[in-house]
């Protein structure tokens, strides 16, 4: 999106749930902003939150006090602007992979509708899968029907809950790659949760990471390393030792000498 | 080695399933005409072959079929609607939930049979009392597994309907009612199932045609051979509409996983 369509703004947001009629503090003053066709994405460990704040910004999540807008606009409940994709693929198992795909597309005529499911299921390369059903697919398969499903209904954002985290090492890289390509060639946002931070520093121009009880963002990374990206690089590698820092994962004698 | 075994155990299954039966139906017809029992008593199997032709070619057979299983669609189609119905708006509205729930519950402790003299006293003995019989037996199944089915639609799948923003009817019809299709189609089966029952029971109470009607004329004028010629019907008849059932629900339901490749 040219026009510069796609902007997230978070200010000040909180969000606390009642547990035991006490309020636990989920999110507590979190401020973001991520621009216009950017890829950005939030790592902490288990329970800090970051889910929680895609609900929100996917409009499943209300009641938090501070603003979450896109395009200067108050989030109302979910939207098509916004693309979701889950960590289990969540294709309707009665429903053919043509037909998951073309889910959000119930108001379009026959004709565009198949269109889109064509083009789309082309894109993330599964085109002659589309009368199967989700049973007969590899999870990998079944994650790239989601993706297409999200991308069919031309989001400006693209939101990923952990998208890889169900499959195996190999697959995920290989998922990575083609996450990226799909993001160079539709240029929209995409912001991601995961808490793998190969996959972060892989994919992402900014890594948020928060941290837990409340959740907070402890601290926004820029990673302006070329693309495609070497795992292996040193850049790579000081990106990710700063990282784990963070994580108080990191060494703290970054090398040493066998003797 | 296991499957081939496994196989051979089915066939072995489906012979013994049709040898039992003939060793049972042999016995019988031998230990009548060996005089061990009075044919009076207990129609031999051959016999009734007959008795079933007869009726075949005079022509009651058909009609009193037609008559029992019109209203048998009749009842089904007016009990497992409202069933349905109710199980769905039951599943959807705590409120509804809350004021039908506990009714239906307590209803259902009624046996069936026990409405039949209130059937009787207000709706008389005539073709639409006999409806209505037919349709309280069909309404349970479908209101119970309806209900079981809307209720048990997964979160992830609501969730889903929320984000591709689909509202109402088109929320109902193309997310709910297929998630819960598998167990709305046991209502359907359990339903038909129980109307065969009823319709029977219905026809014993009073009647001037049907398979049930049969079995009481046999009775009164003390024709063993056609009161069992109307079991065996029941029987027959029930056994076909659920054999056909089941292999329609697997015909629909081929976007189910095949059992053999199934993952925990």
């Amino acid at each position: 999106m040219s026009d510069n369509k796609g902007t997230l703004e978070i200010r000040n947001l909180s969000k606390s749930f009642i547990v035991d009629n006490n309020p636990l503090q989920i999110l507590n003053n979190i401020s973001l902003s991520v621009s216009s066709g950017a890829f950005v994405t939030i790592v902490g460990s288990s329970g800090c939150g970051k889910t929680t704040l895609l609900r929100i910004m996917l409009g499943l999540e209300n009641h938090y006090t501070g603003e979450a807008l896109i395009d200067g606009k108050q989030i109302i409940g979910p939207g098509t602007d916004r693309g979701i994709v889950f960590q289990d693929h969540r294709l309707l198992p009665w429903l053919t992979v043509g037909e998951n795909v073309a889910f959000g597309l119930d108001k379009l005529k026959q004709k565009e509708k198949k269109f889109l499911v064509d083009e789309h299921l082309k894109l993330v390369g599964l085109n002659g899968f589309e009368s199967a059903y989700p049973y007969q697919l590899s999870g990998g398969m079944a994650q790239r029907v989601a993706i297409a499903r999200a991308l069919a209904n031309k989001p400006e954002i693209l939101l990923l809950d952990e998208p890889l985290g169900a499959l195996d090492a190999l697959t995920r890289m290989y998922m990575q790659q083609e996450l990226e390509r799909l993001w160079l060639l539709e240029k929209i946002t995409m912001i991601m949760v995961t808490h793998d931070i190969d996959e972060a520093i892989y994919l992402s121009d900014k890594v948020v990471i928060m941290s837990s009880r409340p959740g907070v963002i402890k601290k926004i990374i820029d990673v302006q390393l070329s693309r495609p990206r070497d795992r292996a690089s040193s850049d790579f590698m000081r990106i990710k030792a700063e990282i784990l820092q963070e994580f108080h994962l990191g060494t703290e004698y970054p090398f040493a000498y066998a003797i | 080695m296991a499957k081939k075994f496994l196989q051979r155990l089915g066939l072995k299954d489906k012979l013994l399933a049709i040898i039992v039966p003939l060793l049972v139906l042999t016995a019988w017809q031998g230990a009548v005409s060996q005089k061990l029992c009075s044919e009076l008593i207990l129609t031999p199997p051959l016999t009734l072959l007959k008795t079933l032709l007869e009726l075949a070619q005079s022509g009651d057979l058909t009609l009193n079929i037609l008559a029992s299983l019109k209203r048998v669609m009749i009842g089904f189609l007016f009990g497992g609607t409202s069933g349905f119905v109710v199980g769905i708006l039951m599943a959807l509205s705590p409120f509804l939930n809350r004021i039908f729930g506990p009714l239906i519950k307590a209803l259902q402790q009624v046996p069936e049979f026990a409405w039949m003299p209130l059937i009787i006293m207000f709706l008389g003995i005539d073709e639409f009392a006999k409806y209505f019989f037919v349709a309280i037996g069909a309404f349970y199944p479908m209101v119970l597994n309806t209900y079981q089915g809307v209720s048990g639609v997964p979160e992830k799948y609501h969730e889903l309907a929320r984000v591709f923003e689909y509202k109402s009817f088109r929320y109902l019809f193309k997310v709910i009612i297929p998630s819960a299709l598998p167990s709305i189609i046991t209502g359907i089966r359990l339903s038909l199932g129980l109307s065969w029952m009823f319709v029977v029971g219905a026809e014993l109470f009073g009647s001037d045609s049907g398979v049930g009607y049969l079995m009481t004329w046999g009775r009164s004028v003390f024709q063993i051979d056609l009161v069992m010629a109307g079991l065996i019907l029941v029987g027959v008849i029930g056994f076909a509409m659920n054999f056909l059932l089941e292999r329609a629900e697997k015909q629909f339901f081929l976007w189910r996983e095949p059992v053999e490749g199934r993952h925990a």
